[in-house]
């Protein structure tokens, strides 16, 4: 075709010559062909030719429909991306009282992964399970994606200007204003607060905690002067008593408490080993009470007796006026009594806290601290924790105030009153007869949803901000990722609507200017080691944390207080009584949105997606232990407690108290996530007495069962180790899990297996023979072989290995997720687990032993052993598994074909076989109907380009239809491997760390070079003797794991 | 061939039969229109394999997840069937090469069958390994070929690439054994026929004219053929329970498994031509060359196996109790008592107890208590795959991971929808070949000196005494 637009193919298209023209009309030239008669006929070379390039040209067009991949290329480079490399950015994960001190990593922009940050003295290194979530929330789809007005629980658009000059017109119009906050840990976002509240006088800050420890803040102020939480030195107790708190788990701030607490109790030598005793007295098993020594074993109503009985018990021996405490049960009473000789005998060196949320119960528990001379030693008010602030008295105030329509507008930060509240549904109706009502809330959770407007905060990975967790000791949270969505800083919110001075809008990151200002102001001179607020400010970024020196503070008991027993708990007299408790991974709704959190097993009942009924086991003493009533795990009743009814579904826990019931907190959201729909919302059930939220009810009415769940997920089906009770046969004590095997029983048959040992502390010495011959007799056994291989292949160069301490294990979940976060481990959803899919990498084992009532926890890690003799690898058909010259087991995914004889022949039971496309890698959807799909959603979870974000680039998605299993990091090792190689020296430990070893709050899991006899891994197998060793250790898997045995330091004389 | 002859001999063919007779008798089923029986039983067979096929697909688009396999129980209802009808597939080639040397002639009248049996129960074996694999479409990584991938070659110490050389070379030589066998009588069915059916009988009979140098060549053919077959009919089965001896699961891991397997498979294999043989002579009115003699035989056969499987199953537990290791004395006790109990019990009653019943001459003689037993002891030997498989991996080294696991109705479809493609498979022989070897059996119609002597020889006329005369020519 000829175009008059100044371009030519040729001179004759220039010349617009006759001919090229005519031949331009024709798009197919046909002059080749022959013409005969008029007729265009073709060749044979020319029907080929036409035939050729009509078939390549349908089948192209056709056939290869190509997905359309975007890869946008830097066109100028960000100095500080290097693609292919990660970088770390100190960073803290704050979520009201939930504080750690982390490390962001970061992949080309995209946050992926959480590390603790060593350089804190809170936290040391360690994170939770919650904070190793916090990356995954960031690309959570339901986030609230713009400002603007909430209409029928949506956002309607608007622009921030609008917005803020709609709010500041309510504002301005001078009513009451409300800021509902769960706790506030930064001081910047205190002074943003404050400088709100002096702009409109008539606001004021309401604080309440999702899970309260009102009471014990009140205790201390009536006690020592000090409305906080004082620093409680575990590492430094030698005798720990804990009553109902799960300072492990979830109180106040558990990883901080996890380190202390474990460090005390390592076997660091087999001579004159010694470690803390810990009780814990409980109704319902916890986190900490399945690690304590003993429990003491209460209903939750009697836990006012119990205190009041121990504080009768060490005031008679020193010195303290007695008070009449309620009847407890006997053998609590006897136990107590024990207790008490043995904290006198330690004063200055014990510790007692108290869970409870009663104000006379934390008088009390202070007072026997101050007898026991504990305060300023293992309790130090110098330091306060600022990670409770909450009272929920004040939030219903608020409501009163609010019914009285003397609130104008209310602002919502941080908190989720109207899932969270006992009584939420007051609340609601309260607080919808407020005019403006405005949230800062990311996602629309329960509350948001009665909100008139949205004004949407970054999610804490793309925020600037700051924290104290603990008096002098702050920490810097920094952006990692630009904001996904157009959301704003709540600070930056309030000091906007506050017209600010001190904000300087035309800035990019006005928030991040007043941060730093502040940091200047108040914080620069607390500290000589730097002598620029600017060079302070790089380091302190830099780090994370700074810490300020503390001047070290006393208090004193109150000589004033009187101990009043009458206002304590009084027993209840009911057949049943229910306990409420929160569990590390969802809190009290806070993370039920977070399928990595859902997913992640609880580690007591091992259940996943939901909240469970625990009730009590009985064992008939022949062969059968049965739950409480026949039920069943995963059989729904009908529970009522206050007149509430809610249909519960029910597992059964060993030392769960006969007569108690407990179901965790945190189920049952109805908005916001993907975890809506799982578990039962069991907040208004919490009983509320003087103000105080109540984790406990003194009856509870459960029926029969009445259904089943037919989804019921729980990752471990058989659950303990040996539980000793009476046999009626014998009459004598037996195995009584190993009588309910099979028709008669078989004793032995699980204790007699090499997958866990464990002792008591004073027959250390013992275990320790027992185990070596143990370890005799599995060489011997091993070297019973048709191919005796006199070859070390892996005695030189690298070899990879690990140690896990199980006394160090407290099973609190943080490796679990960590891994899950690390090697793109998939969510399979709640129905999937139930069918066993869980795809776990590492997982938690959970085992009950000792006695059936009230047994012993041990916790195992287990994750892919390694084994230098793996069974997995022989079997492969196709070679897809191998091992590698440094001793892992390697899986190459796009060789495997999937026959799964791995899996089966793995006596560690830790390959994961991908039974549908989870990740939907798969080119085509149509079998992604199983996979986990949240409510409501137009596709899989994974499938969202959003979610994916969250994926680690270092590691390889899998397909449906290959096995995978844990790496070791390799991923991390070839990392760490290149950088020493860069550096031309050896490999070090701390070039390669594990995603579970760098999560473990205390320090249980060791990873190294077990060529290199100085690393730590070669020191920590070594310094344990025999009683290190590797599971099944005698079928000659020779495994690159060891595991230590457990040992207790439990008071003997108790039980007998 | 000559043939002694000896008052004493009974006659393996019944009914006085001539040679025509014969021919007549054997090759009319594939010249007739298919009976009414023959249709309704087709039919069901082609439904179960539309079924197969459908769940077949289902499993190759939904993934393994649409089976209930779990973390703990890799392999389950999948595994079973495959090891079951490799089991199944031992008699043919043991009838014709074991007892062929062994010179047991009654083998004749049921050897076609059988080997056919054997063909068609290793396709419907070979089917799930191929389908269990969670990656179909890359399964042919397991063959060792030069390749671009390196080239890559298999593990050839998994025994399951093992497995893949002893079935492919098991069916191979069963094919041609049983093909071998089938070119005379091709021939005679070409003979008879006409038009397009003669055209492609002639394709099949590759030009067979039956001169003494084709019969020459046919003999040694199948000679060495049987020669070749004897050791795979121990050899299979022996490598499909290396499947599980060479695994370190207790359960799995015994040496007793390879002569254990292999009874089983060949008290499963005769237990499934007693199945088919009481059908098919009574569906082809075969009464007179399926005896109840061959009957008799191969009942007794089932007797011996059957409890050389029950010594088999005994030994596993004394050697368990014995071995004072916890975790093979649990593995066993569980197998009892466990969880699984009832397919322990069922495998133990089906394959241990009932087979002697056939202590009895009336029982082995009885046709419906024939066919009732060996119905139960294919079930039993389902059961004895499912207890190794399941059980086992049910309650391994861990009870952390312990777990249960039943089948979806994917799995279930499977199974069933392999016995259609096995009886459409065999249904669809029927009526193409003829189901006796005509000329094998024809070689043993007089076997008994009654046949020479007194009433009895003359009803064979001179017709006969020519073709003898002929064949010894």
């Amino acid at each position: 075709m000829h175009h008059d637009n100044g371009i030519w193919v040729s001179t004759e298209d220039l010349n617009k010559e006759e001919s090229f023209l005519q031949a331009a009309e024709k798009e197919f030239s046909v002059e080749n062909m022959a013409e005969t008669d008029g007729n265009w006929t073709a060749s044979r070379r020319d029907f080929l030719k036409l035939m050729g390039f009509g078939l390549g040209a349908a089948t192209l067009a056709a056939s290869c429909e190509i997905p359309v991949k975007k890869a946008i290329p830097y066109v100028t480079k960000p100095d500080d991306i290097v693609p292919g490399v990660a970088n770390y950015f100190a960073s803290s994960f704050v979520n009201g009282g939930d504080y750690c001190a982390v490390l962001v990593k970061t992949r080309e922009g995209r946050p992926i992964k959480i590390e603790g940050n060593t350089l804190s003295s809170v936290t040391s290194g360690g994170t939770s399970a919650r904070a190793q979530a916090q990356v995954l929330s960031l690309y959570d789809t339901r986030r609230i994606k713009t400002a603007g007005t909430i209409e029928e629980g949506a956002v309607k658009a608007m622009g921030w200007a609008d917005l803020d000059n709609k709010i500041k017109g309510q504002l301005q119009l001078g009513g009451n204003v409300r800021l509902i906050t769960n706790t506030i840990v930064s001081p910047t976002a205190k002074k943003a607060l404050a400088e709100f509240m002096e702009k409109y006088p008539n606001s004021k800050v309401v604080t309440y905690d999702p899970v309260s420890s009102a009471a014990l803040l009140a205790a201390n102020q009536q006690c020592f002067g000090v409305r906080g939480i004082p620093t409680y030195k575990f590492g430094e107790a030698d005798v720990i008593v804990s009553f109902d708190a799960d300072f492990l788990g979830t109180w106040i701030s558990p990883v901080e408490y996890a380190r202390d607490y474990a460090a005390k109790r390592k076997i660091k030598s087999m001579k004159g080993a010694s470690m803390s005793r810990h009780y814990q007295v409980e109704g319902k098993m916890t986190l900490t009470g399945s690690n304590a020594d003993n429990r003491i074993q209460i209903k939750p109503s009697e836990l006012g007796a119990a205190i009041c009985t121990l504080y009768n018990e060490v005031a008679a021996k020193l010195g303290g006026s007695s008070i009449s405490a309620p009847a407890l049960n006997d053998k609590a009473k006897a136990a107590l009594k024990k207790v008490a000789a043995e904290l006198v005998a330690n004063q200055g060196k014990s510790l007692v806290i108290s869970g409870s949320n009663n104000i006379m119960e934390q008088v009390i528990v202070n007072k026997i601290n101050d007898l026991l001379g504990n305060i300023n030693q293992t309790i130090d008010f110098g330091t306060i924790n600022n990670l409770r602030q909450g009272d929920e008295r004040d939030m219903a105030r608020l409501i009163g105030e609010m019914n009285a329509g003397q609130v104008q507008v209310a602002i919502v930060w941080g908190a989720n009153p109207a899932f969270e509240l006992p009584n939420a549904k007051q609340f609601k109706d309260a607080f919808a007869k407020v005019n403006t009502r405005i949230s800062f809330s990311g996602t629309m959770d329960e509350t948001t949803a009665l909100c008139t407007h949205a004004a949407p905060a970054n999610h804490q990975l793309e925020s600037w901000g700051d924290a104290e967790p603990k008096t002098g000791h702050y920490s810097l949270i920094q952006p990692t990722i630009a904001p996904l969505f157009d959301t704003r800083q709540a600070e930056h919110s309030l000091l906007e609507w506050a017209d600010s001075a001190n904000l300087n809008r035309q800035d990019e990151q006005p928030y991040y200017q007043y941060l730093k200002s502040h940091w200047a102001s108040e914080l620069f001179g607390s500290q000589s080691k730097y002598s620029t607020p600017a060079a302070f400010w790089d380091m302190s970024l830099h780090d994370g944390v700074f810490e300020a020196p503390a001047a070290a503070t006393t208090v004193s008991f109150n000589p004033g207080i009187s101990l009043n027993a009458a206002a304590v708990t009084q027993p209840g007299s009911s057949e049943v009584e229910i306990a409420f408790y929160e569990t590390v991974n969802i809190g009290n709704g806070q993370y039920a949105h977070n399928p990595w959190l859902q997913e992640m097993p609880d580690p007591l009942h091992r259940t996943v997606w939901g909240n469970y009924l625990s009730i009590p086991v009985e064992w008939d003493g022949v062969n059968e232990i049965n739950g409480w009533k026949g039920l069943n795990d995963g059989d729904n009743v009908e529970v009522e407690v206050n007149g509430q009814k809610l249909t519960c579904t029910v597992v059964r826990t060993f030392g769960q108290l006969p007569g108690t019931v407990a179901i965790a907190l945190g189920g049952g959201r109805e908005t916001g996530g993907c975890g809506v729909g799982f578990g039962v919302n069991v907040n208004p059930w919490l009983p509320v007495d003087g103000g105080l939220t109540q984790y406990f009810a003194k009856e509870a009415k459960i029926s029969d069962k009445v259904g089943v769940d037919k989804k019921f997920a729980c990752v471990q089906y058989h659950h303990t180790m040996g539980v000793t009770a009476m046999g009626k046969e014998e009459g004598a004590i037996i195995n009584a899990d190993e009588k309910t095997l099979g028709n008669k029983g078989f004793q032995g048959a699980l204790t007699d297996r090499s997958i866990i040992f464990q002792v008591n502390l004073n027959e250390l010495p013992e275990l320790s023979e027992k185990m070596a011959e143990f370890h005799q007799k599995a060489k011997h056994l091993n070297e019973q072989t048709l191919y005796p291989d006199n070859t070390d292949f892996y005695g030189t160069g690298l070899k990879w290995g690990m140690y896990i301490d199980l006394n160090s294990c407290i099973g609190c979940g943080a490796c679990q997720v960590a891994c899950v976060s690390e090697n793109n481990v998939p969510v399979v959803g709640k129905t999937e687990v139930h069918r066993h899919h869980e795809m776990t990498w590492l997982r938690i084992d959970r085992y009950f032993y000792g006695d059936l009532e009230n047994p012993k926890v041990v916790y195992q890690p287990m994750m892919c052993q390694h084994c230098d003799n793996a069974p997995c690898e022989n079997v492969c058909p196709v070679n897809a598994t191998n091992h590698s010259m440094e001793g892992i087991n390697q899986m190459a995914y796009n060789r495997c074909i999937g026959t799964r004889y791995c899996a089966n022949n793995c006596p560690y039971k830790v390959r994961r076989f991908n039974w549908l496309d989870y990740t939907t890698a798969d080119t085509w959807p149509a079998n992604e109907e199983q996979v986990f799909w949240a409510e409501g959603d137009e596709k899989p979870y994974y499938a969202d380009n959003l979610v994916r974000m969250v994926l680690n680039p270092d590691v390889t998605v899998r397909s449906r239809g290959v096995i995978e299993k844990c790496s070791f990091c390799i991923q991390r090792i070839q990392e760490g491997k290149l950088t020493a190689k860069q550096e031309n020296r050896a490999v070090l430990d701390n070039d390669v760390r594990t995603a579970c070893q760098t999560a473990c709050p205390t320090g249980a899991i060791v990873f190294g070079n077990l060529n290199n006899p100085e690393s730590e891994v070669s020191k920590a197998r070594k310094e344990m003797g025999p009683l290190a060793y590797q599971v099944l250790e005698e079928i000659n898997t020779r495994p690159g794991v060891e595991y230590s045995a457990k040992v207790h330091n439990a008071n003997e004389e108790m039980f007998s | 061939m000559s043939q002694a002859v000896a008052p004493v001999r009974h006659v393996l063919i019944e009914g006085n039969k001539s040679y025509h007779n014969i021919t007549e008798d054997l090759s009319s089923p594939t010249e007739k229109a298919p009976s009414r029986e023959w249709i309704i039983a087709f039919s069901l067979a082609a439904a179960f394999l539309g079924l197969y096929v459908f769940a077949v697909c289902w499993t190759i688009w939904k993934g393994i997840g649409s089976w209930n396999l779990n973390r703990t129980i890799n392999w389950g209802w999948d595994i079973t069937n495959f090891v079951w009808w490799i089991g199944i597939g031992h008699a043919g080639t043991l009838i014709s090469a074991i007892l062929l040397i062994f010179r047991q002639r009654w083998r004749t009248g049921v050897n076609r069958a059988a080997e056919a049996m054997t063909i068609f129960a290793v396709i419907c074996a070979g089917q799930f390994p191929l389908i269990h694999m969670g990656r179909l479409w890359l399964g042919f990584f397991i063959f060792p070929f030069p390749n671009t991938r390196g080239p890559l070659w298999p593990n050839f110490n998994s025994p399951l690439l093992w497995d893949v050389f002893a079935i492919s070379t098991y069916f191979s030589v069963s094919l041609l054994f049983w093909y071998t066998g089938l070119v005379p009588d091709l021939a005679t069915v070409r003979d008879r026929a006409s038009g397009f059916r003669r055209k492609m009988y002639e394709i099949f009979s590759f030009g067979w004219t039956g001169s003494a140098k084709h019969w020459q060549r046919w003999e040694s053919l199948s000679l060495i053929l049987a020669g070749i077959s004897t050791p795979l009919v121990l050899s299979v089965h022996t490598i499909v329970s290396f499947d599980f001896a060479t695994s370190v699961i207790p359960g799995w891991h015994t040496t007793i498994f390879p002569p254990y397997f292999v009874a089983g498979a060949i008290f499963s294999g005769f237990a499934m031509v007693q199945t088919l043989m009481v059908i098919t002579r009574k569906v082809l009115k075969l009464e007179e060359y399926i005896t109840l003699n061959h009957i008799d035989s191969m009942n007794k056969v089932i007797v011996l196996t059957g409890t050389i499987v029950g010594v088999a199953y005994l030994t596993e537990l004394f050697i368990a109790w014995y071995s004072g290791y916890i975790y093979e004395q649990f593995a066993f006790y569980n197998r009892v008592f466990g969880i699984y109990w009832w397919a322990y019990f069922g495998m133990m009653f089906c394959n241990v107890v009932s087979p002697q019943l056939f202590w009895s001459r009336k029982i082995r003689r009885s046709i419906w208590w024939t066919f009732f037993l060996s119905i139960i002891v294919n079930i039993g030997m389902w059961f004895e795959r499912f207890v190794i498989i399941a059980t086992t991996l049910a309650r391994d080294y861990l009870p952390s991971s312990w777990s249960y696991y039943s089948p979806t109705w994917v799995e279930i479809s499977l199974f069933s929808g392999t016995i259609g493609l096995f009886f459409f498979l065999f249904l669809i022989f029927t009526r193409v070949a003829p189901v006796v070897a005509i000329a094998e059996v024809k070689h043993i119609l007089k076997v008994a000196g009654s046949q020479f002597i007194g009433k009895n020889a003359s009803s064979h006329g001179g017709h006969s005494s020519v073709q003898i005369k002929k064949e010894e020519n």
